[in-house]
């Protein structure tokens, strides 16, 4: 679904790489934790799957598509089909958690019809039933990020980037998010999450891929955060 | 595409910036309608060009008693040196046509002409007018012959060309063209750059939604078109701004220049309403393609 072959990025007036030949395959249906301290290129990571940064040098397909050989025109359908969901939650604070997914398909041109009748479901499915006429600022932290999960996943995209989704929660609430998250991905979702929660990533056992100076230092399956971050 | 979002985006933008709005509805407004008068300006001496110039002639007045040019000693010349000088006229290779006008008919064709203005047209009298010769070119740019030849001559009191007025008073009317088409030029300047200082804000004001727009894979097209739109829109409000400012133009500028000049020619409403639906045209187009230049700069893709 999403492969790296031998990936580097230099940001412009920047001499260290964000990324150093990276190499990383993640199948349909995976969920990947990204682990790795500040600065080590989880985000970069993530915004070069979405062709948000363009690579200095290798390869990114996604979906079989060869990102290099994406038109400007195209970058639409492909960000189509990946969800995106941040430590921020970037919810539009003047419209109703009904109106901040649904916003997600208007812009994309999807009918009234359609609209109606999928965003109730994702808005069950993320655990928000009874609150889809709150505003965000009515909403707690975990709540307004379910709200951006549905929002990422009401296209039903293959695959759903989270950054930090948890960073700005705290951990109870977080098993919630992770929970969700979960859901999604048995739906045949690809999940991929760059994130510093030790607790979340040792309790759910999924595949771990480490950065640190830009380079993939681990590639574990069924893996831990790690030693050297107070992990198990 | 959603029509009902895209309106309620464009008017959320407009609402959002409403003193910029203003100044931009405004400077595209006097922009237009300048820009608009220097082209009814252009079509009016072009068109009363047209229809001048072949009507235009040299008129050559001979001396009666009334007369202030010296050589004339206050009389009239003899039938003799008139046919002379007509014949001399007829003889010239320049010259179309010679028509003499008597005193009378000079007379009567001015008391015809300013009899709008009946004060005038009662003092006037016989003689004031004296008798003269109206020739017609061959081509009107061929005058100088013929003024150099009856300068001076014996009987004749004063050669005018008529083409000469003509011209000096078109060139006025020409710089007032380009004075207006010049501060049409820095009105257009100074819009394009409100435009973009308007579309900046408004790009800046909704970076929440186009982030998340681009985000979720939303075309281009949507997300600029409400900008785009939300330009054109404020040039089309310049724009009727400019019409109505165009019509007086039309009424107190043109209206008045034709009654006090007798211009034969007039440019009917047909004319004004092509140029104003340009002038609206020019002001959408060139807001709409202000406001995708700058979207270019400061959404990124
Ligand atoms: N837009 C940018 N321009 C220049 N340099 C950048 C840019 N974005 C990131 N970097 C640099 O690239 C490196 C990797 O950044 P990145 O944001 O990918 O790290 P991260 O692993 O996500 O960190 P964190 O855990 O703090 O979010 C850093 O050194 C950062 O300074
Ligand atoms: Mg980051």
């Amino acid at each position: 679904m999403i492969h790296f072959d031998n990936v580097t990025k230099v940001y412009s007036h920047q001499s260290r790489p964000a990324l150093q030949g990276v190499n990383v395959a993640v199948e349909k249906g995976e969920f990947v934790f990204l682990v790795g301290p500040s600065g080590s290129g989880k985000s970069t990571f993530l915004r070069l799957i979405l062709k948000e940064e363009r690579p200095t040098q290798g390869g990114i397909h996604v979906a079989g598509k060869d990102l290099s050989k994406l038109t400007n025109w195209k970058i639409p359908h492909l960000r189509r089909r990946i969800g995106c969901v941040f430590q921020d939650f970037r919810l539009l604070p003047n419209k109703t958690v009904n109106e901040n997914v649904a916003f997600a398909l208007e812009v994309i041109g999807k009918p009234r019809r359609f609209i109606r009748k999928v965003v109730p479901e994702v808005i069950d499915l993320v655990g928000l039933e009874g609150k889809s006429h709150r505003m965000p600022d009515e909403l707690s932290g975990g709540e307004q990020q379910r709200v951006a999960i549905a929002r990422a996943f009401v296209n039903r995209p293959m695959v759903l980037l989270a950054d930090e989704p948890t960073g700005n929660i705290d951990p109870a609430t977080s098993i919630g998010i992770m929970k969700v998250l979960d859901r999604i991905n048995r739906t045949g979702t690809t999940v991929v999450m760059a994130t510093h929660d030790a607790a979340i990533v040792d309790a759910f056992r999924k595949r771990v891929v480490e950065l640190e100076d830009g380079r993939v230092v681990r590639d574990q399956s069924r893996g831990v955060y790690g030693q050297a971050y107070g992990g198990v | 595409m959603r029509a009902q979002f895209v309106l309620q985006e464009i008017w959320i933008g407009l609402r959002r910036n409403l003193t910029m709005t203003i100044a931009l509805v405004v400077t595209v407004a006097i922009a237009m309608a300048l820009f608009g008068t220097g082209v009814l300006l252009k079509m009016q001496v072009d068109k009363s060009n047209n229809y001048w110039s072949d009507k235009v002639e040299v008129s050559i007045y001979l001396c009666n008693k009334m007369s202030a040019n010296p050589s004339c000693h206050k009389a009239e010349p003899t039938q003799g040196e008139k046919d002379q000088i007509e014949a001399q006229l007829k003889a010239m290779p320049q010259v179309a046509d010679v028509t003499a006008e008597t005193q009378q008919q000079a007379f009567q064709r001015a008391r015809e002409r300013f009899k709008d203005t009946p004060g005038f047209s009662d003092t006037i009298q016989v003689g004031d007018i004296p008798d003269s010769f109206r020739v017609k070119l061959k081509n009107p740019k061929e005058y100088q012959a013929v003024v150099a030849q009856m300068q001076g001559r014996q009987g004749v009191d004063q050669v005018i060309n008529e083409r000469a007025i003509l011209e000096k008073f078109f060139k006025i009317l020409g710089g007032l063209q380009w004075a207006a088409m010049i501060i049409a030029a820095i009105q257009v300047v100074a819009a394009v750059l409100l435009v973009a200082n308007t579309i900046r804000l408004s790009a800046f004001n909704r970076r929440r939604e186009t982030g998340i727009m681009r985000l979720v894979g939303a075309s281009n097209l949507y997300i600029q078109l409400p900008f785009v739109l939300e330009g054109a829109i404020a040039g089309l409000i310049g724009g009727i701004f400019a019409a109505v400012l165009l019509g007086f133009s039309k009424v107190f500028l043109l209206g008045r220049l034709q009654q006090n000049l007798q211009f034969a020619t007039s440019l009917g409403w047909l004319d004004v309403i092509q140029v104003i639906v340009f002038a609206m045209c020019f002001g959408v187009v060139l807001c709409a393609l202000a406001s995708f230049l700058t979207l270019r700069r400061y959404l990124k893709i």
